[in-house]
C-alpha cells in the first residue's frame, strides 16, 4: 500500500472513529455504548493493520491484533458480563442532559482541528489529520467519564479515551516501541480488573452503583 | 556493580511481595516486611555511593542520576519507617479488628508490590516506562485504599482509580507528543529520557509545549495539584495509616519528579520561562485552595490530606520560582515534606487508634493519656506549619528567597498570606487535640513500642534537617539541582 493511499484510509477511519465516539456519547442504554467502544477498538486495530501494510513496521502488527484480541473482543466481554451480574435497572444517567453533552462534543472536535492548524510545522511529520483526531478521542473519553454517573458507563470512557492515544501514538510516529505499548495495554487490563471487582463488591455490599456514591465530603 | 544494583532494586520488593505469601502468621509476615525494607534501604544507599562515586548509570531502560537518588532515598527511608510502625499498629488493628486476621497476606503482598512500582517510577529513564509504572502505582494502590472493603474506602478507591487514570492519560499523550517531536526532528528515536534532553533545544517548541501541559495535567493529578486534587483527601483519609504515609510522603513526591523530567525537556526546548509560568500557577492554586479546607475540617486525616494538596503546590512553587536557589528549595522541600508528613501520619493513626475516633472534636487531652505519641503530634504538625527550627522552615524559606529574588511579588504576597492562615489553622486544631482534658473515650493503655521507634526515626531526621543540611545530601541536592537548572 503506498503511503497517499494509506493516510486517505486512516483519514477515512478517523472519521469514523470520530463517528463511533458520537455513538458512545449519545447512547442511552449501557450495552449500546459498550458496542460502539467495541467497534470502535476494531477501527483502531485496522488502522494499526493499515499502517503496518504502509509503514512495513512489523510492531504494528502485533499491535493490531493485540488491540483487535484485548479491546475489541475480551475487554467489552467482559462489561457485559458485569452488566448482566448487576442487573441494572436505571440505565445511562448523564449528569448533565445529552443535547449539552453533545454540543461540548462539537465545541471539542472543532477546537481539536482548530489546534492542529495552529501547530503548523509540526503537522508535516505526521499522518493526515491524525491528530486532531486523537485530542478529540482523547478528550471526548474524558468528557463521557465526567458526565456519566453509572461506573460501567466511565469504564467505557476509560477505553474511549485510551483509544485515541493509541491511535494518536500509531499514526504520529508509527507506534510507541512495542514493548511500551504492551505494558500500557496490560495496565488497562489490570485497572479494568480492579474495577470490576470494586463495582461488584460495592453491589453485593450496599446495592449501590459505585459511582453513585458520594458520602466523602469536605 | 551500580548497574547489577539499578535492576536488583525493583526486583527486592517484587521478590518480598511474593514471599509474603508463603505465610499466614502476623509475626512472620511482619519480619518478612521488616527485614525486605531493610535490605531494600541498604541496596539503596550503596547504590547512592556508587553514583556519588562515578556519576549517573544506566541499564536498559533504567538509570540512575542524582535527581532521581533524592527521591530514591527518600522512599526506602519512608518504606523501612513503615514497615517498622506497622509491626505494633498491625497488632493493634487486628486486636479491634480493623484488619482481618486472614488477609494480612495479601495486604503485605499488595504493599510491598505498591512499593516496587514505585521504584520503577524513581529509576525509569524511558518515559513510557515511567508511565506504565506510574499506572502501576494507581492500580496497587488503589486496591490498598479499598482494602479494608468498606464502602467508604471504596469510594474513596474509586475516585482515585477513575479520576487518577483519566489524569494520567493525559500524561500518556502528552508522552506520546514529546517522543512524536524527539522522532521526527531528528531525535534519537528512542523514549529515554536521557538521549531526548542532550536534543531537547533543537525539538519543535509548538509540540512540546502542548505535550508539557498534557504531561502536566497528567502527573499532576497524581500528585494531588489543584484543581486535580479532589481525589486526594479521600484517598489518603480512607487508606489505612501506613499506606496514608506511603501515598502523602512518597506517591505524591514520585508524580513530581515525572513533571520536572518533562520540565527539563520542555525548558530545553521553549526556554526556561514556559514550564516555570505553568507550574507557578498550578502551585498558586494548590496553595490558595488547600487553605479553607484546611482551616474547617473536622476529620483528623482529612486535615493532613489537604495539607499534601497544600505542601505539593509548595513544591511546585518552587520549581516554578526557578533558579537554583528554587530549585533546591523545592527538592529539599520533596524530602521534608516526606518524612514531616508520614510522621503526621503515624501520630494521628495512633491518636485515632486511641480514641477510636477521626473526629478533632473527639481527641483531647491526648499528651495525658500519650505523652511520647502527643509530642511526636505536636512536632509534626509544628513542622508542617513551618515553625523554626524544624526542616520544613528551612525549604520555605529558600522557596521565598527564590520567589522575592526572581522578583514574583503577588505569587510571594499570596504565598505568605496562605502559609500565615494555615498556621494559625493548624495549631488551633492540634493545640486542641493534643493539650486540655482528655475525653472519655480515650483508650489509657501503654504506648506500643514499634511505632514510637518508627516516629522517632523519622522525627530525628526533621529535626536533623531542620538545624543542618549534612554535607553528603547537601551536595546530592546541589548535582539534582544542576541536572534542572541549566
Amino acid at each position: 500500500m503506498n503511503p497517499a493511499t494509506a493516510a486517505r484510509v486512516i483519514d477515512d477511519l478517523g472519521a469514523l472513529l470520530l463517528l463511533s465516539m458520537i455513538v458512545i456519547i449519545a447512547a442511552s442504554q449501557i450495552a449500546r455504548a459498550i458496542y460502539a467502544v467495541a467497534a470502535q477498538s476494531l477501527l483502531i486495530a485496522i488502522a494499526g493493520a493499515v499502517l503496518a501494510a504502509a509503514t512495513g513496521n512489523r510492531d504494528l502488527w502485533v499491535i493490531a491484533g493485540i488491540t483487535l484480541a484485548i479491546k475489541a473482543m475480551l475487554l467489552p466481554w467482559v462489561l457485559h458480563r458485569v452488566l448482566r451480574q448487576m442487573n441494572v435497572r436505571r440505565e445511562v444517567e448523564p449528569v448533565i442532559p445529552n443535547t449539552a453533552t453533545l454540543t461540548i462534543t462539537v465545541i471539542i472536535v472543532v477546537m481539536a482541528f482548530h489546534l492542529n492548524a495552529s501547530l503548523g510545522s509540526v503537522r508535516q511529520s505526521i499522518t493526515g489529520n491524525a491528530l486532531p483526531v486523537g485530542i478529540a478521542l482523547t478528550l471526548l473519553g474524558v468528557l463521557v467519564m465526567a458526565t456519566r454517573r453509572k461506573a460501567l458507563t466511565q469504564m467505557v470512557g476509560l477505553f474511549a479515551s485510551e483509544n485515541g492515544i493509541f491511535f494518536t501514538a500509531m499514526s504520529v510516529t508509527a507506534g510507541m516501541p512495542l514493548i511500551i505499548e504492551i505494558g500500557v495495554i496490560l495496565d488497562v487490563i489490570l485497572a479494568a480488573l480492579v474495577m470490576t471487582v470494586m463495582v461488584l463488591r460495592v453491589r453485593s455490599t450496599v446495592d449501590a452503583d459505585i459511582a453513585d456514591l458520594d458520602r466523602l465530603r469536605g | 556493580m551500580a548497574t547489577t544494583l539499578l535492576w536488583v532494586l525493583p526486583l527486592v520488593p517484587t521478590a518480598t511481595a511474593l514471599l509474603m505469601l508463603s505465610s499466614r502468621d502476623r509475626r512472620v509476615l511482619s519480619a518478612l516486611d521488616v527485614a525486605g525494607s531493610s535490605v531494600l534501604c541498604a541496596l539503596a544507599v550503596l547504590l547512592a555511593i556508587e553514583v556519588a562515586r562515578h556519576g549517573p548509570r544506566a541499564f536498559g531502560v533504567l538509570r540512575i542520576d542524582d535527581l532521581g537518588l533524592v527521591f530514591l532515598l527518600l522512599l526506602v527511608t519512608l518504606t523501612l519507617a513503615v514497615s517498622v510502625y506497622t509491626v505494633g499498629w498491625l497488632r493493634q488493628a487486628v486486636a479491634v479488628g480493623n484488619m482481618k486476621a486472614d488477609a494480612l497476606r495479601s495486604y503485605f503482598a499488595l504493599v510491598h508490590a505498591f512499593v516496587a512500582t514505585m521504584v520503577v517510577t524513581v529509576l525509569a529513564d524511558n518515559l513510557g516506562v515511567l508511565w506504565i509504572a506510574m499506572e502501576g502505582t494507581t492500580i496497587t494502590s488503589a486496591v490498598l485504599i479499598g482494602y479494608h472493603g468498606h464502602h467508604h474506602g471504596l469510594e474513596a478507591a474509586w475516585k482515585y482509580i477513575i479520576v487518577t487514570t483519566i489524569g494520567i492519560s493525559f500524561g500518556l499523550f502528552g508522552t506520546v507528543l514529546v517522543f512524536a517531536a524527539a522522532a521526527s526532528h531528528g531525535g534519537p528515536g528512542t523514549m529515554n529520557w536521557s538521549s531526548i534532553v542532550p536534543v531537547a533545544s533543537t525539538l519543535d517548541p509548538g509540540i512540546i509545549r502542548i505535550g508539557f501541559i498534557f504531561v502536566l495535567i497528567g502527573y499532576g493529578t497524581k500528585a494531588g495539584l489543584a484543581p486535580m486534587h479532589l481525589w486526594l483527601p479521600d484517598a489518603h483519609s480512607q487508606a489505612a495509616t501506613p499506606v496514608s504515609a506511603l501515598l502523602s510522603g512518597v506517591l505524591i513526591k514520585c508524580a513530581m519528579l515525572g513533571i520536572i523530567r518533562f520540565q527539563v525537556i520542555a525548558a530545553a526546548a521553549c526556554g526556561a520561562a514556559f514550564p516555570a509560568q505553568v507550574l507557578l500557577v498550578f502551585g498558586l492554586l494548590s496553595v490558595v485552595v488547600a487553605t479553607p479546607f484546611i482551616l474547617a475540617q473536622h476529620d483528623l486525616k482529612r486535615l493532613l490530606g489537604y495539607h499534601s494538596v497544600e505542601h505539593v503546590g509548595i513544591i511546585a512553587l518552587g520549581l516554578g520560582f526557578g533558579g537554583p536557589i528554587g530549585t533546591y528549595g523545592a527538592l529539599l522541600h520533596v524530602v521534608n515534606h516526606g518524612v514531616t508528613k508520614a510522621l503526621a501520619f503515624f501520630a494521628a493513626g495512633t491518636a485515632i487508634a486511641r480514641y477510636g475516633s477521626r473526629d478533632m472534636r473527639v481527641i483531647r487531652g491526648l499528651l495525658h493519656v500519650a505523652p511520647v505519641g502527643g509530642i511526636l503530634l505536636l512536632l509534626a504538625a509544628l513542622s508542617l506549619a513551618g515553625v523554626p527550627p524544624f526542616s520544613i522552615f528551612v525549604s520555605e524559606l529558600m522557596i521565598l528567597r527564590a520567589g522575592i529574588g526572581q522578583a514574583h511579588g503577588l505569587s510571594v504576597a499570596i504565598f505568605l498570606a496562605m502559609v500565615v492562615i494555615i498556621f494559625a489553622g493548624l495549631l488551633h486544631h492540634v493545640g486542641a487535640m493534643t493539650f486540655g482534658q482528655p475525653t472519655a473515650a480515650a483508650a489509657r493503655d501503654p504506648e506500643a513500642v514499634s511505632p514510637l521507634l518508627a516516629m522517632a526515626l523519622l522525627a530525628a531526621i526533621m529535626v536533623l534537617l531542620g538545624l543542618t543540611i549534612p554535607g553528603g545530601l547537601d551536595g546530592l541536592l546541589r548535582r539534582a539541582t544542576a541536572i534542572i537548572v541549566v
